[in-house]
């Protein structure tokens, strides 16, 4: 037997029957009103969100993996960098000696920083979400004051440790807007 | 007279409620949002058709019908994000509370004691021992609450709710000729139930 035929032969439904069936179609409100514990459930039930749409993937963010690689590498060599200044044991650094030092330790890292930067593309000034770039600027900002008092006080090795800290905070930012644009672009 | 008479009518226009889609759109997306207060607006005007057709799929069980239309809205809450406004908000969550009801079907038909076997619930309403129709008086609902969970679910989408019979297999995890099948098996036991009166 097909089910054609089953259609077509005794299941049949006659007019009546049918038209009555439509009529359960019918709202029935709940005996009880359920939105208390409805709502109960949503205080722990999170919203599923969307999946991002997928964004034309930019030239530039092909180098992501490359600026993670740049990032290590700067911070492998602000840590060489900033290693404990080695003196012969008893021969006090006079300040002269140790500001240039301190000095030429803060060039090599500010190169450093520069060509990190170059590699993740950071002269993009494209699609940087306003707060970002705010914060990108206040950073760019830090380094600029920090140099200039390292250039009025080279012998202050608190003002090298935070130009790194700032290059580094700088580099992570960069970062992770490069990490956020191939996400989307994936 | 006759005039100022007219001058001063003025004709009121007949108070007709704005579509559902008009009141449910800035709901839905303030919802969507995470506004819980906005969800409890359509809750209030959509909890009936919700629980109406859950209620006819689980066969009029009053306590299964409700924690499965809570259960739909919690669903309905989770998924709001995603409505993309393709189709009426209505239609979408009519969708996804079937869905939820069938799900339950489905957990249920798999469970080894289910307390309602298909083939327990296949006699009722047949002629009994001594060859009376036991069903004569049963009225059209109870008929319908009383068939097999799935030629009920079939019967139910297809006869009550006009769904096609390629929608019903899509939800149901069905062939579309195994749906067939039940709507045919379904029909047939309901009009042994109705014991004759709506023969053809």
């Amino acid at each position: 037997m097909t089910h054609d035929m089953h259609n077509e032969n005794d299941a049949r439904l006659p007019d009546a029957l049918r038209w009555e069936l439509r009529a359960l179609r019918k709202d029935v409100a709940p005996a009880n009103d359920l939105w208390p514990a409805i709502a109960h459930r949503l205080a722990s039930t999170p919203q599923v969100k969307p999946a991002p749409v997928a964004a034309p993937r930019s030239a530039w963010r092909r180098f992501a993996p490359l600026a993670t690689a740049a990032s290590l590498a700067l911070a492998i060599g602000i840590a060489w960098q900033l290693r404990p200044v080695q003196t012969p044991a008893g021969v006090p650094a006079s300040n002269d000696a140790h500001g240039q030092l301190i000095a030429k330790e803060a060039d090599a890292m500010t190169l450093e920083y520069q060509a990190a930067l170059k590699v993740l593309g950071a002269d993009r000034s494209t699609g940087v979400p306003q707060t970002a770039s705010k914060e990108l600027q206040v950073l760019d900002q830090s380094a600029a004051q920090i140099r200039t008092a390292l250039a009025r006080d080279p012998s202050a090795r608190f003002l090298l440790n935070q130009l790194q800290r700032t290059y580094t905070r700088r580099l992570e930012l960069t970062q992770r807007l490069a990490t956020r644009d191939d996400s989307l672009a994936s | 007279m006759l005039t100022s008479a007219v001058t001063e009518w003025t004709p009121t226009a007949p108070v007709v409620p704005p579509p559902a889609e008009d009141v449910d759109g800035p709901l839905v997306r303030s919802a969507g949002a995470g506004d819980a207060i906005a969800f409890e607006a359509l809750y209030r005007r959509h909890s009936g058709r919700v629980h109406g057709v859950i209620l006819r799929l689980v066969g009029g069980n009053a306590g299964r019908a409700e924690d499965l239309t809570q259960e739909a809205f919690v669903r309905a809450w989770q998924a709001l994000p995603s409505y993309r406004f393709e189709s009426a908000f209505s239609t979408w969550l009519h969708r996804l509370a079937v869905n939820t009801a069938l799900m339950e079907l489905r957990a249920r038909r798999s469970r080894p004691q289910a307390s309602d076997d298909e083939d327990a619930l296949d006699s009722i309403g047949t002629l009994d021992s001594a060859g009376h129709v036991t069903a004569l008086t049963m009225d059209l609902e109870r008929a319908v609450a009383t068939l097999p969970p799935r030629a009920r679910a079939v019967l139910v989408l297809h006869d009550v709710e006009g769904w096609k019979h390629e929608e019903i297999a899509a939800e149901l995890g069905m062939a579309v000729g195994s749906s067939k099948a039940q709507l045919h098996r379904a029909r047939g036991l309901l009009r042994t139930r109705l014991g004759g009166s709506h023969d053809a």
